[in-house]
């Protein structure tokens, strides 16, 4: 079955499959016949195969102004490019490398180019990341660029070209592998089968680049990002696990004598490079913009001194300015000596006279867009505007605009893309395509092309500056081989890396969202438990909902304690409480509100969970329209059965690390304080068995009572049992051991091996649990146990986590 | 002109901070027609360690630490300065107009901090402003020269916004003091900056002192002065960097101090720097700027 077969054939010239070459071609009918079978042995389609593995990775992306993730849409079909084509696109890619290396290090050195007239001072200036306090400040091994990202078209007779270089942020190539990783986990062995170049081999190549450039050996490289909230957040968080570096926020890390620490809960760990994904300008508000509440103060003078590697070197990105690119082209020749072998769309800049007067006259032909990269009067946008697309109107004050600042447009050549196929519902479309090729250095220092790349497929053929727009695609890209080529199947680095145990560094931020993730979810449980007990969900025969109405009140009173409901709950039925307790979403403590809040802390976890954790953490509350107390009991046991769940995962899934044991013990101190909260709520309350039989149900411990004991449940049994039988799993001191254990297994800053506070403190609470017996606990023990539990709380965040407290300062006014 | 200026800025934090580190740019940088003499700065508490040197704009810095738990600090300069009349007093009749002072900044290749190149385009606290360029066309043709139309600019500025200490802040930017129509003379050089780029024509902000007199028949007031701030335009190779003050609408001459120069209040903001702990502050500035006979 050839299902390319009806292909359009009257595609334009250049399109990827119709006019490869006979050995490529092939292997496109091979890679389209090989999804046909998959998608029919599986009976599903080969998109729907494909969104399984991509669910699976959790893989999502944001918009711009998107509240939420939306889930990665990769079309099955790969862009094919066979070796001898790749390989010409690979010299121009690596030629381009050079020469911007070239140039940002005139810049950032002697400036003999805009001394000498090659490119004008306006078109340096003009940028807004051309940082003038770099000049003069060389990277220790001389190297500005280790990642470089560049835009690339198909014409319609096939030649490529350069639409944009990305030096400030290389979006995308997490995107790259992540496309591949589905790809190739939803399609067998159909990549290898058509010899595809592999893209381990890259990332190795870039991570040892980075790591060649450090001072020190086996150094720390940790992914400098601005915070969960920046819109390809997902992808720093996949690359950072997949290279194995320390995701960091810029407040983790700290400057001391000239060097960069990350702060850990082990104390300060050295940081010898740095993989930013934050503007120069954020950098460190020292030296940059004062204003920057994301960067590291005086990291400058790590970088100055030699003491911390910069991927990329802060300033580099002056050169991704639309306006550079009119410039670049002559200085092949200029800087290397040599022809353009990838040529850039060709660019004019207005803040020439003859540039600007060229452009006026052929407005209809061009593209028009601000020079550099931010919007600008008379145009609409920051992508590029077919002038002859635009409004007598529109045209007249563009042209007002650009004869007052000139120096703020360019014009580009008109670009048509050729097409490749794309699997749209069951057939195969031509869509044209832009191509983001991703280039590094090595770790001999040379540079190395990603063998593959993001491709782009439009749905409007419009070339946008955005990595997606709406209504797009994205495909792998596959380089193909004629055989499988021994060299890209192993690439041999450095030899076998030593043996370690230890998951690399807790940062005390990610310590702080572990533990708080912990408490959040435990605190969702326990309130779900007691909703459930509210609506008579134990095992008890004859207790209807929560056996005595005083009991019942009791706890909807604790769920207003709690914040899971308004102060005005006295209206409401036990039914429409709990219902009420499960729903709300604005006041901190009812069940919505707390997953949400869990879902946010731990988006900045995400490069430490597993894919299945992560995707029962964020699933949505279960639909909650009725008030009847079996529809409500029904969405309480699937909620208690999400949280087994996950506490399942935790437990088995997670490595006995640090980050375990945070996450766990905010867990274990939660449950321990729901434990003395609700014992002591429900104090008093109608009947004894009515109580006590609650206590039992929400702590899942009747049948343990039961096995033990004939009698019905009675104070003391039901107390020991619950407070300090250290094998039953939800007894007070069965937590409070287990935080103990974790604490003593943490690293200690004192050298003196004295205990520390945090140690000091859980054996205070565990002191009387051990060794009292059940009759002395009354309700002033109890209310001591919960208050010294805070207090433990507070001590562990106090030793542990970072105290917020880096403020801008003293700036002072200016009178007069 | 000579004068001795003592600056003192007292800060008090509400609660303890930490590891202040600091930029101070109270030392006036090297500019024409000024010599400074006796520069002292002196820091209560002492800082752990300072260091001084040029910034990547016409300014001075010292970088300073302070590693010790404080609560107060306070942070005074002294130097004596010595100010000469501008050596040709810029005319009129020379200047080039706005349409050539645009084509030569595009054209100079210089891209150091006094070169035109580096204040031609927007700047963090000074964002391109449709209203105010609309505002400014008037005054800016092409045709017009640039020293009149700086004049007509600044005239104009002075007399449509208010004086007001209270109306906006030091993070106040052009387009919101210009919506308000009043302001402080930071506010004033912004717009007056905003509205020269709009135009083409490179503009800068100046920070320093201004020689204030006091009213006929009384004594001058020891430390009522304060920092003053306005803005320069580029005005061709021959007469380069012309200051023009528009919250007092006059040009920079001998009562005007330089102390530096950049592209708005940010590039050179007296003192900046961060600290650790949460702890609101509370700032006083005593400035006196006393004439010196010679």
């Amino acid at each position: 079955m050839d299902w390319l077969k009806d292909y359009p054939v009257d595609v334009d010239a250049g399109d990827l499959f119709r006019h490869a070459p006979p050995e490529v071609a092939a292997k496109w009918r091979m890679m389209a016949d090989g999804l046909h079978t998959l998608a029919q042995d599986s009976g599903l389609s080969a998109q729907e195969l494909l969104a399984r593995q991509i669910a699976d990775m959790g893989m999502s992306f944001r918009m711009t102004g998107d509240a939420e993730e939306r889930s990665w849409p990769l079309t099955p079909m790969p862009l094919i490019v066979g070796a001898q084509e790749w390989a010409k696109v690979e010299a121009g890619l690596i030629q381009r490398a050079r020469l911007l290396e070239a140039v940002v290090g005139d810049i950032y050195g002697p400036q003999d180019l805009v001394r000498e007239g090659h490119i004008p001072a306006a078109v340096v200036a003009g940028s807004r990341y051309f940082a003038r306090a770099m000049g003069g400040v060389l990277p220790r091994r001389g190297h500005y660029i280790h990642v470089y990202a560049v835009d690339l078209a198909r014409g319609p007779h096939g030649q490529w070209r350069v639409l944009g270089d990305r030096l400030r942020l290389a979006n995308g190539v997490g995107y790259a592998l992540e496309n591949r990783l589905a790809l190739s986990r939803g399609t067998g062995s159909l990549l290898s089968d058509i010899h595809a170049r592999r893209l381990a081999g890259f990332f190795g190549q870039l991570r040892q680049g980075l790591s060649a450039d450090c001072p020190r050996e086996s150094p720390r490289i940790a992914l400098l990002t601005p915070g969960r909230f920046n819109q390809s957040y997902p992808e720093q968080a996949h690359l950072a696990r997949y290279l194995g570096f320390p995701l960091v926020e810029g407040r983790d890390l700290t400057v001391i004598d000239g060097k960069l620490y990350v702060r850990t809960i082990g104390g300060p760990k050295r940081v010898d490079a740095l993989w930013r994904w934050i503007d120069t300008n954020s950098l460190d508000p020292l030296n940059f913009d004062a204003r920057s509440t994301i960067g590291v103060p005086d990291l400058a003078d790590c970088w100055t001194g030699g003491q911390v590697a910069m991927a990329n070197w802060p300033g580099v990105e002056v050169v991704e300015a639309p306006a550079f690119a009119a410039f670049l082209p002559r200085l092949f020749q200029t800087l290397l000596g040599e022809d353009p072998l990838l040529p850039n769309v060709a660019t004019w800049w207005c803040g020439g006279e003859a540039e600007a007067d060229l452009v006026r006259g052929r407005l209809d032909e061009l593209m028009v867009a601000p020079a550099f990269g931010q919007r600008v009067e008379g145009l609409a946008a920051v992508q590029p505007a077919h002038g002859a697309q635009l409004t007598l109107e529109a045209r007249e004050a563009l042209l007002a605009a650009m004869a007052r600042r000139p120096m703020d447009y360019c014009a580009q050549e008109i670009i048509n893309l050729s097409t490749t196929p794309a699997l749209i519902d069951d057939r195969f479309e031509p869509r044209p395509f832009t191509l983001r090729a991703f280039v590094a250095r090595g770790a001999d220092g040379e540079w190395v092309v990603m063998p593959g790349g993001f491709a782009r497929l439009s749905s409007s053929g419009k070339i946008a500056s955005t990595l997606m727009g709406e209504g797009d695609l994205s495909a792998d890209v596959c380089v193909v081989d004629e055989a499988d080529e021994e060299r890209f199947s192993r690439v041999t680095l450095t030899g076998a890396p030593a043996i370690r145990r230890d998951g690399g560094v807790l940062a005390a931020q990610a310590a702080d969202n572990l533990f708080w993730f912990g408490r959040y979810g435990e605190r969702a449980e326990m309130t779900v438990r007691v909703v459930r007990s509210i609506l008579g969900g134990g095992i008890e025969v004859d207790a209807g909902a929560s056996g005595h109405p005083e009991v019942r009140t009791r706890l909807v009173d604790l769920l207003a304690n709690w914040g899971a409901l308004s102060a005005d709950h006295n209206a409401l039925s036990p039914a429409e409480a709990c219902r009420a307790a499960l729903v709300e979403n604005v006041l901190p403590g009812g069940v919505a509100a707390l997953l949400n809040t869990q879902r946010n802390v731990g988006q900045s976890l995400r490069d430490r969970f597993a894919p299945d954790f992560w995707r029962i953490a964020s699933r949505p509350l279960p639909l909650l329209d009725s008030h009847r107390p079996g529809v409500l009991l029904r969405v309480a046991r699937e909620l208690v059965e999400r949280f087994a769940a996950l506490s399942g995962l935790g437990a088995e899934d997670m490595v006995r690390g640090p980050a375990w044991r945070f996450l766990d013990m905010g867990r274990r101190i939660e449950r321990a304080l729901s434990l003395c909260r609700i014992a002591r709520q429900l104090e008093g309350a109608g009947e004894e068995s009515d109580r006590l039989n609650t206590l039992l149900d929400i702590f899942d411990s009747q049948i343990t009572y039961r096995s033990r004991y004939l009698s019905a449940p009675l104070r003391d049994p039901v107390y020991d049992l619950l407070l300090l039988d250290p094998d039953n799993p939800r007894s007070l001191v069965h937590q409070v051991q287990a935080i103990e254990r974790h604490i003593v297994a943490l690293p200690s800053l004192r050298e003196d091996a004295l205990p520390e506070a945090p140690l000091r403190e859980v054996r205070a609470v565990l002191a009387p649990l051990i060794s009292l017996t059940v009759d002395q606990f009354d309700g002033p023990r109890m209310a001591e146990i919960e208050m010294r539990l805070q207090a433990l709380s507070d001590s562990i965040s106090a030793r542990y986590f970072l105290q917020f407290d880096a403020a801008v300062a003293g700036r002072t006014p200016l009178q007069g | 002109m000579r004068y001795r200026i003592h600056h003192t800025t007292s800060l008090r934090y509400d609660g303890v901070v930490r590891l202040a580190r600091l930029n101070l740019r109270l030392k006036p940088a090297l500019w024409p027609g000024q010599r400074v003499e006796n520069f002292a700065l002196k820091l209560d508490p002492p800082p752990a360690e300072i260091e001084a040197g040029d910034g990547p704009w016409i300014v001075h810095r010292h970088r300073v630490i302070l590693r010790e738990a404080l609560s107060e600090l306070s942070i005074e300069s002294r130097f004596d300065i010595e100010v000469s009349e501008p050596a040709l007093s810029p005319d009129d009749a020379g200047a080039p107009d706005i349409g050539s002072i645009r084509a030569a900044a595009l054209t100079l290749p210089d891209l150091s901090p006094m070169g035109p190149a580096s204040y031609l385009f927007a700047s963090p606290m000074a964002p391109p402003s449709t209203a105010i360029a609309e505002w400014a066309a008037p005054f800016l043709a092409a045709d017009q020269s640039v020293l009149a139309a700086g004049h007509a600019l600044m005239k104009a500025i002075h007399e449509s916004f208010a004086y007001d200490g209270t109306a906006t802040s030091v993070t106040t930017t052009a387009q919101d003091a210009f919506e308000q129509k009043r302001g402080v003379c930071q506010d004033f050089a912004h717009v007056m900056i905003v509205a020269a780029r709009a135009h083409g024509i490179p503009a800068a902000y100046v920070s320093g002192y201004l020689r204030t007199l006091p009213p006929p028949g009384q004594p001058r007031l020891v430390g009522a002065d304060a920092m003053h701030a306005w803005a320069a335009l580029w005005c061709g190779q021959a007469i380069g960097w012309v200051g023009f003050d528009p919250t007092n609408d006059v040009l920079a001459g001998t009562d005007h101090i330089f102390v530096a120069m950049g592209r708005d209040y940010a590039d050179i903001a007296p003192i900046d720097g961060v600290f650790l702990g949460g702890a609101g502050q509370n700032l006083s500035v005593s400035v006196d700027v006393e004439p010196v006979e010679d």
